[in-house]
């Protein structure tokens, strides 16, 4: 099979051929690293956990942004393969792209919870009550493994590169629609700006390459809801009703273990 | 990606953002919108502008309007074409403001299950953009029909 990858050096850039014996079953992954074992030992690309967990491996696969290690050669249905680095980001080299704006723009919507009083969070005595209504309102937007596949879909991103973005906003929602989070107020200055949720336009791109089902284009929907009902009507995020703060249960009454000996005995 | 280029993105930028290609119907409603939204944005300078024209006394006005009509068959096109843009872009706009401000036609946050469908993209979702789509041409259509009507052609 015939695939064809955009090469950046840090000097030039330019597309390269490569002539591969694929197998139905493998992955645009297990092609890449075909190359890199045995013809191309210069070409650069992300890897890690070659299951769809890590996010480590989104690139362009035939014009559309995907996860390498989840996308089946015998999916694409075609003779060739083109392989591009993600869209709209700045490329380090060949398909490796910097992702620091990216992971910055996640780290200023506060991805934590927040509450008004922080002892809370580290008193030992006290836990949440979570039910699992209540967990279903935001373990969908929990699920994002920061591939940035989505920002490589977003057409906002594409002509205003402050816009936060599908992944930040997605997982902005995520925190204010937990029921343990007080941190709404916190963050609605960020969320409401002119890079912020009112730069999306609803074209659904990001839920629509999201390898992992979190849907961001719903997230920020409803995030425009809330941030509505609350700057017109002054009313504060009801998605969920607060978790309550139940007692922490006591430990079981099983025996001590003894205290651990780092003393070696016996020997080799 | 040039040495003195280091800053640039890849494929990025306006023509990339409208370009649906191998895309959902959402980003092709999207770039439909953007570009009926130029459209009409173009056209209230131009309305702006003639109506000006009243206010510099009928003489002025009276030229208008003879420059108008001297454009033939290019002024109903042009109007044809604003017609399109404003009936796509304000009912697209409905179906927006109902996903954005009520958030309507998204579903709800659920468990992601392999295939992963995202619900804010699904049925209900497409059978608006759909709907619409109907709706506006044949609207448009029948716009069509009047202007040349107005002609005298048909």
């Amino acid at each position: 099979m015939k695939v064809r990858i955009r090469r950046y050096d840090g000097q030039k850039e330019w597309w390269q051929d490569y002539e591969v014996d694929v197998k139905s079953s493998d992955t645009v992954l297990d092609v890449l690293n075909k190359i890199r074992e045995k013809q191309d030992h210069t070409l650069a690309f992300r890897l890690s956990c070659q299951m769809g967990s890590c996010g480590s491996c989104g690139m362009v696969i035939n014009g559309l942004p995907a996860l390498a290690c989840q996308t089946r050669i015998s999916e694409l249905k075609t003779d060739s393969i083109r392989i591009e680095p993600l869209y709209n980001y700045k490329v380090i080299k060949d398909l490796v792209v910097d992702l620091n704006e990216f992971v910055n723009k996640h780290r200023s919507v506060k991805p934590w919870i927040i509450r008004k009083n922080p002892e809370e969070l580290e008193e030992a005595p006290i836990e949440f009550k979570v039910t699992p209504e209540q967990n279903l309102t935001f373990v969908q937007f929990d699920y994002c493994i920061m591939c940035g596949i989505c920002l490589a879909a977003c057409p906002t991103v594409a002509i205003d590169p402050l816009f936060l973005g599908p992944q930040a906003l997605g997982q902005a929602y995520r925190y204010i629609a937990d029921p343990r989070d007080e941190g709404f107020e916190e963050r609605i200055d960020i969320l409401d700006d002119s890079h912020g949720v009112w730069r999306c336009h609803f074209a659904g791109a990001c839920s629509y390459v999201c390898p992992k089902g979190v849907d961001p284009a719903k997230a920020i929907q409803f995030l425009k809801k809330e941030i509505l009902k609350y700057r017109l009507l002054h009313k504060k995020k009801a998605a969920t009703k607060p978790a309550e703060l139940v007692e922490k249960a006591p430990p079981p009454n099983a025996p001590k273990p003894p205290p651990f000996d780092f003393k070696f005995e016996g020997g080799v | 990606m040039g040495e003195d280029k280091k800053e640039k993105r890849y494929k990025t930028g306006l023509l990339r953002s409208l370009w649906p290609y191998n895309f959902n119907a959402e980003r092709y409603s999207y770039t439909l919108h953007r570009i009926t939204g130029v459209i009409l944005a173009l056209y209230l300078i131009a309305h702006v502008f003639e109506i000006y024209h009243f206010a510099l006394g009928p003489v002025a006005w009276e030229q208008t309007i003879a420059l108008l009509g001297s454009l033939g068959i290019w002024e109903k096109i042009g109007l044809w074409i604003i017609a399109g843009s404003a009936l796509y872009h304000g009912a697209n706009g409905l179906r927006l403001i109902l996903n954005e401000v009520f958030g309507m036609l998204l579903g709800k946050p659920v468990l992601p299950e392999y295939p992963y469908t995202p619900t804010s993209l699904s049925r209900n979702q497409k059978i608006a953009i759909y709907v619409i789509l109907a709706i506006v041409i044949a609207l448009w259509i029948w716009a069509g029909l009047y202007l040349l009507e107005g002609l005298g052609i048909i």
